[in-house]
C-alpha cells in the first residue's frame, strides 16, 4: 500500500499510473458537481412550486458549482483542464445519473435523497487520500456539509411527499424506482481492478462494492422509514 | 507542473458567478414573504447567471 502524503509539487514525480488515476477521478468528480445543476436548473428553477423553493434550487446549483470549481482547480493544477465538461450535452456525462433532465419536483427532491447521497459518500472517498491538494477539499467541512444540506433537502421532500399518501405518495414512489438503481450504479462494478488500484495508492478509502452496500443499508433504512417501497435493486442496473 | 490553460481564469471566473448567485439568494431570503419584487428580481438574476454557465460557452468567457 501507498502512505505516503503528496503535494501538487510531487505529482510530476509519482508513478504514471498514479497520475492517471488522480487525473481521471478529477475530471469525472468535477463531471459530476456540474452535471447536478445541468439537470435540474433549466426546468426546476423556473418550476419549483414556491419562491423560496426557486432560490434554494438557485443555491444549490452555486453550490454544486463551487465543488465543481474546487475539483477543476485541483485538476487545473495538474495540467487537466476540465472545462470541456461545462459544455458538455447531459447525453455525455462521465456517469449515467446525469444524461438525463429532471423536470418533476418529486425528481428533484428524489435527487437530492438518493444521488446526491451518493456524492457524499463519494467525496467521503477522499477523505486523507494521498494526494494532499484533493483531501483538502473534502476536508473543508463547507463542502460536506453543503452537500449535507442538499441531501436533507430532498430527503425531507420525499418523505414529506410520502406522508400525504395517496396520489403524492404515488409520485414519490415512482421517482424514487427510477433513481434507485441510477444511485446503486453511481459506485461502479463491485469487482473493479481499478478501484483496487484506487485504493492501493490511496486515492480511495473503499471498494465500490463495500461504499454501495453502505449506502444500500443506508437509503433502504429511510425508505422504510418513509413507508415507501424498496426497488428491487437488480432492476434496471448496468453494474453490480 | 504546468497548469492547464486558463486554470486560474477559470476560478476566478466561477467565483464571480457563485457571488451573484449567493448574494442574490440572500439578498431576496429575507423578502420572501414582504417584497416579491425584490424576489422576483433574484429570481430572474440567478436565471440570469445559471443560463450563462449551463451554456458553457467558456471560450466568451475570457474575451
Amino acid at each position: 500500500m501507498f502512505n505516503e502524503k503528496l503535494e501538487l509539487k510531487d505529482f510530476e514525480k509519482q508513478d504514471p499510473e498514479y497520475q492517471d488515476l488522480l487525473r481521471r477521478v478529477l475530471a469525472i468528480q468535477a463531471d459530476c458537481e456540474i452535471g447536478g445543476p445541468n439537470l435540474y436548473v433549466k426546468d426546476i428553477l423556473p418550476n419549483a412550486p414556491t419562491k423560496v423553493d426557486q432560490l434554494i434550487v438557485a443555491r444549490t446549483a452555486a453550490e454544486e458549482m463551487d465543488h465543481y470549481r474546487k475539483m477543476a482547480k485541483c485538476a487545473g493544477d495538474i495540467g487537466v483542464d476540465v472545462s470541456y465538461v461545462l459544455s458538455w450535452p447531459n447525453q455525455k456525462r462521465y456517469v449515467e445519473a446525469f444524461r438525463g433532465q429532471i423536470t418533476t419536483w418529486e425528481d428533484f427532491a428524489v435527487f437530492g435523497f438518493l444521488i446526491d447521497r451518493v456524492g457524499r459518500y463519494q467525496l467521503e472517498e477522499f477523505i486523507g487520500a494521498s494526494y494532499q491538494p484533493l483531501a483538502r477539499i473534502v476536508e473543508d467541512p463547507q463542502v460536506i456539509r453543503e452537500e449535507e444540506g442538499h441531501i436533507d433537502f430532498g430527503t425531507n421532500k420525499a418523505a414529506e411527499f410520502a406522508a400525504k399518501g395517496g396520489e403524492a405518495k404515488e409520485r414519490i414512489q415512482g421517482a424514487v424506482d427510477r433513481w434507485y438503481a441510477k444511485g446503486l450504479d453511481m459506485f461502479g462494478r463491485s469487482e473493479s481492478k481499478r478501484s483496487e488500484r484506487y485504493m492501493y495508492w490511496g486515492l480511495k478509502r473503499r471498494t465500490n462494492g463495500e461504499a454501495r452496500r453502505q449506502y444500500t443499508e443506508e437509503v433502504n433504512g429511510l425508505l422504510k422509514q418513509m413507508g415507501l417501497q424498496i426497488p428491487d435493486p437488480n432492476k434496471g442496473r448496468l453494474y453490480t | 507542473m504546468e497548469a492547464a490553460p486558463n486554470t486560474e481564469a477559470l476560478d476566478e471566473q466561477f467565483k464571480e458567478f457563485i457571488q451573484a448567485l449567493q448574494s442574490a439568494v440572500s439578498r431576496a431570503m429575507p423578502h420572501v414573504k414582504d417584497d416579491p419584487k425584490i424576489v422576483d428580481k433574484a429570481i430572474e438574476d440567478c436565471k440570469e447567471i445559471l443560463d450563462v454557465v449551463m451554456e458553457g460557452n467558456v471560450s466568451e468567457w475570457f474575451k
